[in-house]
């Protein structure tokens, strides 16, 4: 197996937790939430100041302690949750829609320059790195076979965020969301608390990004603000919309696409001498028009949300519409 | 219908007492006070502007009134959030048919029920005594059962936003009845249906009333009013104006003024 193909299966195991993730918040809570890439920012950066030991000057950031990788992917996803916690207690209460868009865009924004210019947090622009195969030398692995580890873990992890997923669509949690996405104000007449259970959904989501995250150091071994622009969140509402909004298995058949597209639509374009950027501008190109195509001709995505059929045969014969 | 007399000794279903609620300088309802009687069907009537909807938001929740009181099974409900004064068993349509659109006819009608011990998230994951999707056989015995009653069992496995905005309010009817719950308000459920259907409405509020459900309806078609309620509330400029059998209320002065003039002419 290529060292190509071991780094794109790992990033897209990484990607497609982040997918599912996010599918929770858009797909059945219906709330397109643009600080979504915070929450996976925060898992990062607080994966790392939690493993890779004390700031040696010039660098600064805070903590910087030597906690094993799984104990700090733990704490890293609970900060991730408590942040979203306080976003989306702020951003759910009333606002919906374009309005609350705007709210979480302001949000990640803050997290944002604040990783980036308050320096002391996580050593600003310059950010943070050193955390090198985690967990490599419990298992005694080198450098390469640690590359196919990393990956047979994301994949694994994977497959099961995936599951976990599956259960909760399922539920009639999954379901409870789905009818705030659908009608909040009928749900709310028939009995389910808005503002809770959108906010459970919100945490639960952020909570799996910041998950997301933690892997996603490990394999980067560092982070930085270049890394996490708040643009970056398009190639995920991309993968969630051309996949299918709410349905898992179109999630990952999103993430697969648009990896696909990320990595290879590029690759056979010519090179244009002098104007080296031009290719890498042309991939944004190609994902904001997939982008614009899908909203266009098949918002529901090329897998739609499945809904429950009844398979009992009725007694009743006609349905005698009115 | 029912005799009066037979629920004199019932608490009224629910008790609206001084209801005021203004927007700007404009009072929607201003010291409404009204009872609607347990187990009977309790019309609510008035021109456009009278302030129905507006006191049914207050009631449920939805809106917050100024001053006044609403008492429902002992309880004062106002200040109480939706889904509260839902759970307590009140619950409300709306003008325009809210299913969810997205969800089938019968998930739209499993999901009336609210279920606090299933809903929980921890719940969801580890699935104690779930089935297929999160549906528990028995409520999808019942919801059958209910779709069958309205004729809606052909199109239960239909997106409910594909219906029709008759099936719609049928849907709606459908959801209550999942629901049971101990008083439901229907805000103008004829709007936009036909002979037909209203009756086929008509006799499930009857099925309302036969299973436990008090009714309050807003409406503006005085036949299936005067079809379907023993009780009528006239409201005009945000307060009650007159009340009584629908009967009674044709040689109202103050009705006629306010509201029946056309129709008593006929």
């Amino acid at each position: 197996m290529s060292a190509y193909l071991v780094s794109v299966l790992t990033e897209g195991a990484i990607f497609g937790i982040m997918a599912l993730g996010l599918n929770v918040i858009w797909g059945w809570s219906g709330d397109f939430d643009l600080a979504y890439y915070g929450y996976i920012a925060v898992g990062a950066y607080m994966t790392l100041v939690l493993t890779i030991g004390p700031a040696v000057a010039p660098a600064q950031y805070i903590l910087g302690l030597t906690l094993p990788y799984p104990l700090a992917v733990v704490i890293a996803v609970l900060c991730s949750m408590a942040v979203s916690l306080v976003v989306g207690s702020i951003a759910l209460r009333h606002l919906r829609g374009i309005y609350f868009s705007i709210v979480t865009l302001g949000a990640v924004y803050v997290m944002y320059v604040l990783a980036g210019q308050y320096v002391p947090l996580f050593d600003g622009y310059n950010g943070l790195s050193g955390l090198f195969d985690p967990m490599g030398d419990w298992f005694g692995l080198d450098y390469q076979s640690y590359q196919y580890f990393l990956m047979g873990l994301c994949l694994v992890l994977f497959v099961l965020v995936f599951l976990f997923m599956w259960r909760i669509s399922g539920s009639r949690f999954g379901m409870a969301l789905r009818t705030l996405r659908e009608d909040e104000r009928a749900a709310a007449a028939f009995g389910r608390d808005i503002y809770r259970l959108k906010l459970k959904g919100y945490v639960l989501g952020a909570g799996v990004g910041g998950f997301a995250g933690a892997l996603f150091v490990a394999y980067l071994s560092a982070f930085n603000p270049s890394a996490w622009s708040p643009v970056e969140i398009i190639v995920l509402y991309a993968a969630v919309l051309v996949g299918g909004r709410g349905n898992i298995w179109g999630v990952a058949l999103g993430v697969f696409i648009m990896g696909l597209i990320v990595q290879e639509s590029t690759r056979f374009l010519p090179e244009v001498p002098g104007h080296p950027q031009i290719v890498l501008a042309l991939r944004g190109v190609i994902i904001g028009l997939v982008l614009v195509l899908f909203l266009r001709f098949r918002p529901q995505g090329l897998l739609p949300e499945r809904r429950y059929v009844d398979a009992q045969p009725k007694l009743e014969p006609d349905a005698r519409p009115v | 219908m029912n005799a009066p007399s037979k629920t004199l000794d019932r608490p009224p279903a629910l008790a609206v007492r001084g209801l005021t609620k203004h927007f700007g300088g404009v009072y929607a309802v201003e010291d409404c006070s009204f009872e609607a009687p347990a187990g009977q069907v309790t019309g609510l009537i008035g021109p456009n502007g009278a302030g129905k909807s507006t006191a049914i938001d207050l009631i449920s929740g939805f809106k917050l009134p100024d001053t006044g009181t609403v008492i429902f099974k002992d309880r004062a409900l106002e200040g109480l959030p939706p889904h509260v004064i839902s759970r307590l068993g009140l619950i409300r349509t709306f003008q325009a048919p809210r299913e969810w659109p997205g969800l089938t006819v019968l998930e739209n009608v499993v999901m009336a029920r609210w279920d606090a011990g299933r809903e929980g998230f921890l719940r969801g994951l580890v699935g104690l005594g779930l089935t297929q999707r999160g549906t528990a056989a028995d409520e999808l015995v019942r919801a059958r059962e209910i779709l069958d009653e309205f004729g809606l069992a052909k199109l239960r496995n239909e997106r409910a936003g594909n219906l029709s905005g008759g099936q719609k309010r049928l849907v709606e009817f459908a959801r209550i009845r999942m629901a049971q719950p101990e008083l439901v308000i229907l805000d103008e459920p004829m709007g936009g249906v036909n002979p037909v259907l209203g009756e086929r409405m008509a006799v499930a509020i009857e099925a309302f009333i036969a299973s436990g459900t008090s009714v309050i309806v807003v409406e503006h078609n005085l036949p299936f009013i005067e079809r379907v309620t023993q009780h009528v509330i006239v409201m005009a400029q945000g307060t009650v104006i007159a009340e009584g059998p629908f009967e009674t209320l044709r040689s109202n002065r103050d009705v006629i003024d306010a509201y029946l003039g056309e129709v008593v002419k006929q």
